[in-house]
């Protein structure tokens, strides 16, 4: 048995159990890493919340002063299967509680830059507009910078044995990955996954790439069955691949789902050569403009993928316009269970009407373009005084764009006109009375809140990036370039209160645009034919 | 003897879609498969792009290469070739959208490389097909050049000849002939483009005819590479083959070469009448071809 250091009286019984709790799931991971060895820990307490510093020498330690630093907690052995066995030696710290701020805010408050910052105070517009072409040239020379081949991938030769599938008594399981456990739309439609795989018959074992404080944790189905296992905190990236291995045979696990986990996709390899029988499986939402983002990742790794998994027809064609591949491209949206007995309301907005809702609804990080928001709330609150319409608006999110976007709202002097709301708030009633949902976003894969607009008979507005000319009407997509965002979406706001004809078109253009996307294959039910199959429940209902 | 079997097929298309579904049928019956089929489309207007996405859902294996612009069949097998190198392919089965391969043709140009190279030792840098054209006679076209002693190796039994050079239509390239010699001439833009490259590869070592792997190509007359047979229509396409065969041979044989190929191009065009208008077009794309020095782009 392993030694452990008393506990001192001081100590509070929760953060004793805390420590207990880390240390058992500090060697739940290493015993799957090193079965049959001998296993050294040194413990330290952590100074941040999120992260364990682990490192690993394979050997018995050779001790220094720095070993024994403050943090250090302690010592302990874990015996493997033979004591004079190999010694491996882990040193790991345990990361702190978080406080309640650090739970309560993910990032900082947005700032500008600092060699920026006058020009952001005198001319908001001016400082999103360098950002902006900033972020195309990257984007042009994204290209140059990154790679866009896909990896090779040899299955060998057919004379040499393949691996043998083990037999498992315990019953099939899925092994999760994500970027992390926070909000987020990938996060959305890995947690869906979770509850579809539940469902499907298979246990399952989460892991996130990005040490975080994974708030979305608390979301998990707290059922013996799904099991979160902190590789963020308690393994070091360069291991993952041989722990995923062991996982993989030791769990019986059959499918292995990615939703935007780097360490995963880098165990592939690993996976496909040492375990080949399990099925690969990832899902991409967005093209970032710097790198291709995880399209770009997913496209590089496509021979080692059984299954890519999108939520856009944009992305369908990402992968075949970069990477060549067609065929095992699977279109499912990110949309409700099909119901085709919905029946969409009438889209409210009327020309002339004397009142105007403008609504947004996202979180408050660049991404959604916040400042450019407020522009253009700026130049509607002047074109609605001069057409005499009560012009009001609702913002919905939180983030670190908040509090400057609050200011910003102030100094423009459109406080008294725009209501600010927490993002818990009731969105379905709050698009029920608004008009027009901005989203005048740098970046998406497909916005749902544009699609959930129009079931509520609300006109989207948004910038075309992304899958979003999917949902929205070619007249409805405004320019990236923030002016033009600006200018073009009072134009089309100023038009669909005049002008009649152009109003009826763009009612009947978002209506048929949704009636397509509705008509297309859930990400469930893309999903569910994979899952169903690892889990030996095909034709189960 | 080479114990990756790893074959990717490159097929260069442009605008002949149902030539193309009728080439993928012919993939699809085949008795050894390629593991990859790469479409590379030219660019094509017509619904080439959506009739490969809808067959992609049954044959996995095929995988779709679509280039900005038309960069002739040259540029095509250039970037086909480069793409499936990087897909780790051991061997390219090079072909036309227009060319249909036998059930058994793939599969004897393997069995014929790895039984040739287990017999003598030597490595072929490619063995290519008999090509026919839908009559069942020789596709005049596709007519593979013998080198001297073509005949050395050749048993009634293994038909397999010797050549320097065939067209791109079933011919399969091991990779370490890619790896050692780079490139198709995307520049060629069309015509010469593979005599230029499967001659650059028998500088290891020839390629072997094999005439047990048969091949149907497709096109609208027989009628082989012969100067005196130009006319306004094809006449751009010889002005291409001139200016590239000239550049080759200055490559290769200097000066000498170089008028020795307009000698026989001018006796071909005298025999075939063809007017001193058009003569002057191709004399002029041979005097650019002196001075046209693609660069060969290694893997």
């Amino acid at each position: 048995m392993y030694n452990v250091h008393d506990v001192p009286v001081a100590v509070s019984p929760e953060a004793s159990k805390r420590l207990q709790a880390e240390i058992e799931h500090i060697i739940g991971i290493y015993r799957v890493l090193y079965p049959t060895e001998n296993l050294d820990i040194f413990l330290y307490e952590g100074n941040n919340p999120i992260w364990g510093r682990p490192s690993i020498h394979e050997g018995k330690a050779v001790l220094q002063p720095a070993h024994l630093s403050p943090e250090f907690l302690g010592r302990m052995e874990c015996p493997g299967t033979d004591r004079a066995g190999p010694v491996i030696t882990i040193f790991v710290s345990i990361p702190r509680e978080a406080s309640p701020g650090e739970v309560k805010r993910q990032d900082p408050d947005w700032r500008p830059v600092r060699p920026l910052g006058a020009l952001y105070a005198a001319a908001p517009i001016l400082y999103e507009d360098i950002r902006y072409r900033a972020e195309m040239r990257r984007k042009r020379l994204a290209e140059k910078r990154h790679q866009y081949v896909s990896l090779p991938f040899s299955r060998g030769s057919s004379l040499l044995p393949a691996v043998p599938e083990p037999d498992s008594d315990k019953a099939p399981a899925i092994l999760i990955g994500m970027h992390w456990l926070e909000v987020g739309g990938a996060e959305k439609l890995g947690l869906d996954s979770i509850h579809w795989a539940l469902e499907a018959g298979l246990r399952v074992f989460v892991v996130a790439g990005v040490p975080s404080l994974q708030r979305l944790a608390s979301k998990l189905p707290d059922r013996p069955d799904v099991t979160f296992i902190r590789l963020d905190r308690y393994l070091p990236d360069d291991q993952w691949p041989r722990y995923l291995e062991n996982l993989i045979r030791a769990e019986n696990i059959r499918v292995v789902h990615n939703h935007h986990c780097r360490q995963l996709y880098d165990a592939l390899p690993q996976i496909r050569v040492m375990t080949p029988w399990v099925k690969t499986i990832d899902s991409t939402h967005v093209v970032e403009y710097a790198d291709g983002g995880f399209p770009r990742i997913s496209g590089v790794w496509s021979n080692y993928i059984d299954i890519h998994h999108v939520i856009s027809r944009q992305l369908a064609n990402y992968y075949r316009d970069h990477f060549q591949v067609l065929h095992n491209v699977v279109l499912g949206r990110m949309l409700d269970p099909r119901d085709d007995r919905k029946v969409l309301p009438p889209i409210s907005m009327q020309t002339a009407q004397n009142s105007l809702h403008i609504s947004f609804i996202g979180r408050m990080y660049y991404q959604k373009r916040p400042i450019v928001l407020a522009e253009i709330l700026k130049s509607l609150t002047g074109w609605a005084k001069k057409a005499d319409i009560d012009l009001r608006a609702t913002i919905v999110g939180e983030g670190p764009y908040l509090a400057p976007l609050t200011q910003l709202l102030r100094r423009l002097g459109l406080l008294d006109r725009v209501t600010l709301e927490p993002a818990d708030c009731d969105v379905p009633a709050l698009l029920d009375r608004s008009d027009i949902l901005l989203l005048p976003s740098n970046n998406e894969g497909l916005a749902l809140v544009c699609y959930e607009a129009v079931e509520h008979g609300c006109i989207p507005i948004s910038t075309d990036v992304g899958a979003q000319n999917e949902i929205i009407p070619e007249d409805l997509l405004l320019p990236l370039s923030p002016r033009e965002t600006v200018s073009t979406c009072t134009g089309i706001v100023e038009r669909l209160w005049r002008d009649r004809d152009f109003l009826d078109r763009q009612k009947a253009a978002l209506h048929a645009a949704w009636a397509r996307l509705s008509a297309d294959p859930t990400a469930k039910e893309a999903l569910m034919p994979h899952y169903r199959d690892a889990a030996g429940t095909v034709g189960k209902g | 003897m080479a114990l990756l079997n790893k074959i990717a097929a490159v097929i260069v298309t442009f605008n002949r879609s149902a030539k193309l579904m009728k080439v993928l049928d012919a993939l699809q019956r085949q008795t050894l498969a390629p593991e990859i089929i790469l479409v590379v489309d030219n660019a094509s207007t017509d619904d080439t792009m959506a009739l490969v996405e809808a067959r992609a859902k049954e044959m996995p294996s095929i995988r779709y290469l679509r280039l900005p612009k038309n960069i002739g069949g040259a540029g095509g097998f250039h970037e086909g070739i480069k793409a499936a190198y990087e897909q780790g392919a051991n061997y390219f089965w090079i072909s036309d959208d227009d060319a249909y391969p036998e059930p058994d043709a793939i599969r004897k140009l393997l069995d014929a490389l790895h039984e040739f190279e287990s017999n003598h030792q030597w490595r072929p840098s490619f063995a290519c097909s008999r090509v026919e054209w839908i009559d069942g006679g020789l596709c005049e076209m596709n007519t593979p050049r013998a080198v001297w002693d073509w005949a050395r190796f050749l048993r009634p039994e293994k038909p397999w000849a010797l050549v320097d050079s065939c067209s791109f239509v079933s011919v399969l390239i091991p990779r370490w002939a890619v790896q050692e010699h780079g490139l198709p001439i995307a520049d060629y833009f069309i015509w010469f483009d593979d005599a230029e490259y499967t001659r650059r590869l028998s500088k290891s070592y020839p390629g072997i005819f094999c005439p047990e792997s048969r091949v149907i190509h497709d096109t609208p007359d027989n009628r082989g590479v012969n100067f005196g047979l130009i006319d306004e229509k094809s006449l751009w396409k010889f002005k291409y083959g001139a200016r590239n065969e000239t550049s080759f041979r200055r490559r290769e044989q200097g000066l000498p070469g170089v008028m020795a190929y307009a000698y026989g191009v001018h006796q071909q065009m005298k025999r075939g009448d063809v007017s001193w208008k058009l003569r002057g077009q191709i004399f002029r794309a041979i005097l650019r071809g002196v001075a046209f020095r693609p660069r060969i782009v290694k893997v």
